[in-house]
């Protein structure tokens, strides 16, 4: 837990009028589950595009692995798995297209853990990715994203697509083993329930700036043991999800 | 603004989605009348009689904006034309509205709209002339296309791409008719009698189609020709990529790559076909061979909008798909992986235009016509003039084909919305000046005026065209979107490209009456630079927002 795997440095981006993030700082070092929570609209996305070198910072910097995602695309992506929260995967490409494409991308790349995953997810390799349901397409989506087991995978609200039951029995069990052997995981969403079941470290965000950030442990005892929801509203005055996502 | 009722919605959508295009329209029916108005009633000398200039003023707008219209009131320009499934839109299927509303609103509303734009043309774009036009039947002739478009693109079809195929034959077929029809002269009546009934049957026919799309009734019959599949060696490949340069590439060609080949491949027989009628006229044979070998240049120039398409998953959004933007790739590989598929298909394509005309000239008993014609070009120009003339002409026009398909890629790649339609708005107004500045040109007898001037307009052209790729080549190498290495060697290739054609133009055409230096410049302007290096930058601009 020394080398930061994530620095980002008084991170300002503004979409027109409307602030997404506030002179974010963030240092997340290797080998834990953090969490990063907050709800629709906060700029968990947002920060996460900046994580990728999906967007450029507008003043501040983003370092991920030490280096610049816009300037060495490469040389971080190859490193990261990313579950993007549009579940964007071609529609035309069949299941076992997607793995053989994605294969190339990544010298890490384990042909027997990307089967392993295939049948724990029920997917058919014949399968066309537009007749998928869309607790599937997020599965294959999550499949490529692990399957070249990266040293950072980013979960980008993984929630909104993928069934409870993936959610419950799959989702957590991946995120362990991928914290135990050594690498990180940054996981946004706004069913607190479920950051806290896995993560070591949580990041509330709140209308683009960071309200709270520290080990969820530490989190626990200093608000007298509360749920994370009973923290989030103290802090924030709103809950992070409307009750008919938090029932599910 | 309070909306009452879904047709109203229905309405305003149409409305509010389109509201540039139609502001356009408007822009030039307003255009239009001013000119009858203003200039006519003035009584200035306006003579719009002859074919070419009633084309530029009337024809050319007219059925573009009909082209513009079909587009919009089938859905065509949010759907997959080559999908299975329906066009109309699935969003609408859940709105608490009967099918034959959904259907026939839109119907109403592109009815109205080809029926307001023939009537604002024959008020408004038709001069008197000489030129007959009939009042009633072209207007109904355009509800009648629109309605077949609209049923048969809302209909879901057993094979992709089998809509495009229905679609063609079927306003072939009609158009034919009418064709027939005013060849032999036949009267308005007898036009309007064969065109009205089939308005009714085309809104049923929308309907049904509706109805089964809404109900998710999509036949598949793919499971008939699997064999065709792997007999194309189109079967699973369990075979990995060799790198992850060759992943994109087959990425792209599986997305955009048989497009071309395939447009070709279904209007390369019809356009060979009039071979057999041709008999000996040389005129018409060689009318004919023009006309295939543009097929796949103009068809290119179709498929360059979905080549330049950012997004790469065939989401709606102009910008780049997190999906294709997380790829561990330069910005610079996946702009080679979009030129390789390029290269590939046009490769492809004109492979079936080198293969069809030989055979359907062969098989039409026109083959002797054309080699004695090329003979005798040959013993007036001698042989190896005409052998290179003739592999520069083949090479002009493949080169053609693969520019249309990449000029429009620095354009795209932005994934601006306003860039990308702007663009095409001052394309389509440049191209709508052209044809009255050429007419102005000829009629006040500049001609000599503008040939003595090529040469400093060609100088003025070719200035801009390296300064915009000096500037380029800088922003792309300051930002590191190439390596130095492909810099020097992509300036390398385009300088020995350009003297090779200039050298190959100064042998073939040698006389006093063209100065050398003519050559230099046209060769400086035909290969492509500037928009071609420039993609790297816009797909950058793109993807690192």
């Amino acid at each position: 837990m020394s080398e930061s795997v994530i620095s980002v440095t008084e991170l300002t981006r503004r979409f027109g009028a409307t602030t997404a993030l506030a002179s974010v700082s963030l240092s997340m070092p290797r080998g834990a589950v953090y969490g990063l929570v907050g709800a629709n609209g906060a700029g968990k996305t947002t920060l996460i595009r900046h994580i990728l070198g999906l967007l450029r910072a507008e003043s501040g910097s983003v370092r991920v692995f030490g280096l610049d995602p816009v300037a060495d695309p490469v040389g971080v992506l190859s490193r990261i798995g990313y579950l993007s929260e549009e579940n964007d995967l071609p529609g035309w490409m069949r299941v076992d297209e997607l793995m053989r494409y994605t294969r190339a991308f990544y010298s890490a790349w384990d042909d027997a853990y990307a089967e392993e995953l295939r049948q724990t997810f029920a997917l058919d390799p014949a399968a066309t990715i537009k007749n998928l349901s869309k607790g599937q397409k997020a599965r294959a989506g999550l499949l490529i994203a692990l399957a070249h087991r990266p040293e950072l995978l980013v979960l980008d609200e993984p929630s909104s697509g993928l069934d409870p039951i993936v959610r419950r029995d799959i989702l957590g069990a991946v995120i362990r083993t991928i914290a135990d052997e050594g690498r990180t995981v940054l996981f946004s969403s706004h069913l607190l329930g479920e950051v806290e079941e896995v993560a070591d470290h949580v990041t509330m965000i709140h209308q683009g700036t960071i309200a709270l950030s520290a080990p969820l442990d530490d989190i626990k005892k200093s608000h007298g043991g509360k749920s994370l929801d009973e923290i989030f509203v103290a802090l924030v005055g709103m809950p992070a999800a409307d009750s008919s996502l938090r029932s599910e | 603004m309070t909306i009452r009722s879904p047709a109203a919605a229905v309405a305003w959508e149409f409305r509010h989605r389109h509201r540039w295009g139609l502001m356009a329209i408007a822009a030039l029916l307003c255009v239009l009348s001013v000119i009858k108005l203003v200039v006519l009633v003035r009584g200035f000398p306006v003579d719009f009689d002859s074919a070419e200039r009633f084309a530029i003023v009337v024809v050319v707008p007219i059925s573009s904006t009909f082209t513009y219209f079909l587009a919009v009131f089938t859905y065509g320009l949010e759907g997959d034309l080559a999908a299975r499934q329906s066009m109309y839109p699935a969003r609408m299927f859940t709105r608490p509205v009967p099918t034959a509303a959904l259907a026939w609103w839109p119907m109403l509303y592109g009815t109205a709209a080809v029926v307001i734009l023939w009537m604002a043309t024959r008020l408004l774009a038709l001069w008197p002339s000489f030129i007959h036009v009939p009042t009633i039947w072209p207007g109904i002739l355009a509800v009648v296309l629109l309605a077949w478009t609209q049923a048969l693109t809302w209909m879901p079809y057993g094979l992709p791409g089998l809509r495009v195929i229905v679609v063609m034959a079927c306003l072939t077929v009609i158009d034919t008719i009418v064709l027939l029809a005013i060849h032999f002269d036949a009267s308005e009546s007898f036009m309007a009698a064969f065109l009205l009934p089939q308005i009714p049957l085309a809104w049923l026919v929308a309907r049904s189609a509706v109805a089964r799309a809404r109900c998710g009734d999509v036949p598949d019959w793919r499971g008939s020709f699997t064999w065709l599949a792997r007999l194309g060696g189109v079967s699973r490949s369990r075979a990995h990529f060799r790198s992850p340069a060759s992943a994109q590439a087959w990425f792209e060609w599986r997305r955009n790559g048989w497009s071309l080949p395939g447009w070709v491949a279904i209007l390369l027989p019809v356009e060979l076909l009039l071979l057999w009628v041709a008999d000996t006229s040389t005129t018409l044979v060689v009318t004919i061979l023009l006309g295939a070998c543009f097929t796949p240049v103009i068809m290119a120039t179709f498929g360059a909008v979905t080549v330049s398409t950012a997004s790469g998953t065939g989401s709606a959004s102009y910008s780049l798909s997190p999906f294709i933007a997380a790829r561990p790739l330069t910005n610079a590989q996946l702009i080679a992986a979009k030129l390789k598929m390029t290269v590939w298909s046009t490769a492809l394509a004109w492979l079936l235009v080198i293969v069809a005309i030989p055979l359907a000239l062969a098989r039409s008993g026109e083959m002797p016509l054309v080699i004695d014609r090329s003979r005798r070009f040959a013993e007036a120009v001698g042989t190896p003039r005409a052998v290179v003339f003739l592999l520069l002409v083949v090479a002009g026009f493949v080169a053609s084909t693969w520019k249309q398909l990449v000029q429009s890629l620095y354009i795209g790649l932005t994934g601006r919305e306003w860039l990308i339609k702007g663009s095409v708005f001052v394309m389509l107004a440049v191209l709508f000046c052209l044809g009255p500045i050429a007419v102005w040109i000829v009629e006040t007898r500049r001609v000599g005026v503008v040939w003595n001037a090529l040469p400093a307009i060609l100088a003025v052209l070719v200035g801009i065209k390296m300064v915009a790729a000096a500037w380029v080549a800088t922003r792309v190498y300051r930002g590191r979107l190439v390596r130095d290495r492909t810099l020097v060697i992509g300036a390398a290739s385009w300088c020995i490209v350009v003297l090779v054609l200039y050298a190959l133009l100064g042998w073939l055409v040698s006389g006093p009456l063209i100065p050398r230096y003519f050559f230099l410049l046209l060769a400086i302007l035909a290969i492509p630079l500037a928009r071609v290096s420039a993609a790297p930058l816009a797909l950058a601009w793109n993807r690192h927002r």
